[in-house]
């Protein structure tokens, strides 16, 4: 009897211990309570304040220790204090750290919307609401951007770097196969025809018309430029022709196989860094890579060097410069000992004079003004056509993702069949078919 | 009765302080592992059976759902196809890595020339980093680029667009069975070997004398008188099996790191409820099923084991 409760035990044991690395960290659920926001901090601006701020990538990103720098001059008495999370990941290692009471960030940097979402109904961001109608900020400046996250009437982030997809080209390529350059107003069918005639197949000297990165905004969100569609709409039929458009570039050799992207892991810059693709879609931040890659001596620049951009191609009859965004936000945690001070950071990075840092650097600040974006096209390193600078105009940007409370499994369910449609698993109709049918379940 | 002799209620009293100071100090020798296990693992894996009736996101309040969880489980895809691929996973790995890493340890045990150097390299799968070890096999396997696909097509003739993906579709679950059988059967050869050495000497030649031949003293000696690593080799490889993540998201997940139906594993779909989901109680409820079925698998071999061993 003894021996096979002893048995039974082991048993238990050694398949339980299997979840010792998966099972959630304990800790206590209840925020700690916080002060009202039109309360105001009882500090005087002359008190010493330390903010905390969780960022991503330090060293790399040239931004953060810029902003930092600039505030210090603009306060004083505010010391920033920032924790680096790493760049993967780092959405879930934040809404880890904010989980329970044990969070010390009083403002943190929001890398995506889904990520966002969470944190929203965890509860552990502070609505900015109240701040930002006491400090008159007019969020119309941000273009409609701010509308796209606002949840329930109440908005959480300022968003403070803006960045939109455009066509990224190599004007050697096109020079060599005596074909004229991509245009800032092309439409779907042109940017097709255009990727196929300077497309090369011979063995060991391919040059690829296109290219598309493995994330499915590169492929399915061509669909949602013409304002009608959204990641949020529970039929993804619109993705079809574009599926249709990307596979049948891939099946003949216009652009490098989902497969071959995907198991090699191929990242979009070295393919563009190579000099054998004609045309990259990408976001704005591709830009500020290029440049710093290019001057180090990263990249090639017999290869790459002769870059442009034009703007995303268009469906008939849709505005040309209607593309897609992502943003970076910032946002004061709920459970901040010092949330004025945190927001009159917040306020600064995501209003003129942060705009002007960012700009500075290369990036694309939320707030884009005239002077932003000639900042950015008079770079050392900036493509000098007129084109490439028109390019920088955007006429409608849609968020990649923009808010609802479901969208991480919105995302994960695109995502699992957008990877299963590109390798050729599943039909382009079954695997739409597939995600309405899993979006729809979701409550 | 003598003055100044105890009696025997004392004498009872000291054995027992004795026997208790030798437990405490027993106990003090077991406390620091145990601790350690109570806070990191016992205490969590409590808390992980009562998350599974829960619904909590890590720091909204908790809210009791009973069985919810278990009933949206069953109708939920992704939760069937990452359970069916496990399974399948886990019945293809699992005798096929048996046998082989028999196979190796039987041959590996003969008086062979460079027997050092080809433990050496049976082992080697094991100790190499996961991450160098499985870019090397997607570079293997690669679709356009790689030898694997170069000999189908120039050797076999296959056409060019009937050369399979290896790590989509069906195919990837293959893919994960070979690569697991490549990798852990050196371990597991190791632990055959060092049982191979506790069956005596004599039992064979007794055999040999009795008129046994190869395969009837590897049936009636090796065999049973493996018993006991077999039975601890298959009972730690079905546990290894149901646990795979790290193999199937850097075989299968491509440059996203992400897992589709086709090569969705259960402690995967685990960790996205966890983490990028947030759904707690849901991924604990997955988990509950991956426990039960990991439990009932343990015991029914613990089971087949003490049958035979009552043979």
């Amino acid at each position: 009897m003894r021996r096979k409760i002893l048995v039974l035990l082991l048993c238990i044991s050694m398949a339980a211990a299997m979840f010792a690395g998966c099972s959630p960290q304990g800790g206590s659920q209840t925020p700690t309570p916080t002060t009202p926001p039109s309360g105001g901090s009882t500090q005087t601006s002359e008190d010493k304040v330390t903010l905390k701020w969780a960022l991503w990538d330090y060293e790399s990103t040239p931004y953060w220790g810029a902003l930092i720098e600039e505030y210090k001059k603009v306060k004083p008495n505010v010391t920033i204090e920032y924790t680096d999370l790493g760049s993967t990941d780092y959405m879930t290692v934040l809404a880890a750290e904010l989980s329970g009471s044990g969070s010390e960030f009083d403002v943190v940097t929001i890398k995506d919307v889904p990520g966002y979402a969470t944190l929203v109904q965890k509860n552990t961001l502070e609505p900015l609401d109240s701040y930002i109608k006491a400090a008159g900020i007019d969020l119309s400046q941000y273009g409609g951007i701010t509308d796209q996250v606002t949840v329930d009437g109440k908005l959480y982030e300022l968003p403070f770097r803006s960045d939109f997809w455009v066509i990224f080209y190599n004007k050697d390529i096109f020079d060599r196969a005596g074909v004229e350059y991509p245009t800032n107003d092309m439409t779907f069918e042109e940017y097709d025809a255009l990727a196929r005639r300077v497309t090369d197949t011979t063995f060991g000297s391919e040059v690829y018309g296109a290219h598309y990165h493995t994330w499915r905004s590169a492929v399915q969100l061509f669909g949602i430029l013409d304002g009608k569609h959204s990641i949020l709409d529970s039929d993804y039929s619109f993705f079809e022709p574009y599926y249709e458009m990307v596979l049948n570039q891939m099946r003949d050799g216009v652009a490098m196989s989902y497969t071959d992207v995907s198991t090699e892991g191929l990242h979009y810059s070295a393919a563009f860094a190579n000099g054998n693709v004609a045309m990259l879609n990408m976001g704005s931040w591709f830009i500020a890579t290029l440049i710093s890659s290019l001057e180090r001596g990263d990249y090639d620049p017999e290869l790459c060097g002769n870059w442009g951009i034009v703007k995303y191609p268009h469906a008939e009859g849709v505005e040309p410069g209607s593309t897609l965004g992502t943003i970076t936000g910032l946002s004061v945690t709920a459970v901040s000992k010092n949330k004025q001070e945190a927001f009159e950071f917040v306020k600064w990075v995501s209003g003129p004079e942060g705009a002007a840092v960012m700009a500075r650097t290369g990036n694309f600040p939320a707030l884009s003004t005239e002077e932003v974006k000639s900042i950015i096209a008079s770079l050392d390193g900036f493509p000098k056509d007129e084109q490439s600078k028109e390019a920088l105009e955007v006429s409608n940007l849609y968020l990649e993702v923009p808010y609802a409370p479901n969208v991480s499994e919105i995302n994960a369910i695109l995502d699992t069949y957008h990877k299963m449609i590109m390798s050729g698993e599943i039909s382009i109709k079954d695997g739409i078919a597939a995600m309405n049918e899993e979006v729809a379940k979701l409550k | 009765m003598a003055a100044g002799k105890p009696d025997k209620s004392e004498l009872d009293k000291g054995r027992k302080k004795r026997a208790f100071k030798k437990n405490l100090v027993a106990y003090s020798f077991i406390a620091p592992n145990f601790i350690g296990f109570a806070v990191f693992t016992l205490v969590p894996i409590t808390f992980a059976f009562l998350l599974a009736f829960l619904e909590w996101d890590g720091n909204n309040p908790v809210k009791f759902v009973g069985l919810e969880n278990f009933k949206a489980l069953v109708k939920d895809k992704f939760f069937i196809a990452s359970l069916k691929n496990t399974i399948i996973y886990s019945i293809g790995t699992v005798p096929l890595t048996l046998v082989s890493s028999l196979g190796l340890a039987l041959i590996l045990n003969r008086e062979i020339k460079g027997r050092a150097f080809f433990r050496t390299l049976g082992f080697f799968p094991y100790v190499a980093s996961l991450v160098a070890v499985t870019s090397v096999w997607t570079m293997f396997f690669h679709s356009s680029k790689g030898p694997v696909n170069a000999v189908l097509y120039y050797v076999f003739r296959v056409p060019k667009e009937n050369l399979p993906n290896w790590f989509t579709g069906s195919l990837v679950l293959l893919m994960l069975i070979l690569f697991s059988v490549w990798r852990f059967m050196g371990y597991y050869m190791v632990m055959f070997l060092a049982g191979l050495q506790t069956i005596p000497r004599e039992l064979y030649e007794a055999g040999t004398i009795d008129g046994a031949n190869a395969w009837q003293r590897f049936r009636f000696i090796t065999l049973p008188g493996l018993r006991p690593t077999t039975f601890l080799v298959s009972v730690m490889l079905t546990i290894n099996c149901f646990k795979i993540y790290d193999i199937a998201v850097m075989l299968a997940g491509g440059s996203t790191n992400t897992l589709s139906v086709s090569s969705m594993v259960l402690v995967y779909y685990i960790y996205q409820n966890a983490f990028n989901f947030w759904k707690l109680g849901y991924s604990s409820a997955v988990a509950m099923v991956l426990f039960v079925l990991v439990l009932a698998v343990t015991l029914i071999q613990f089971k087949g084991q003490s049958k035979y061993a009552n043979e």
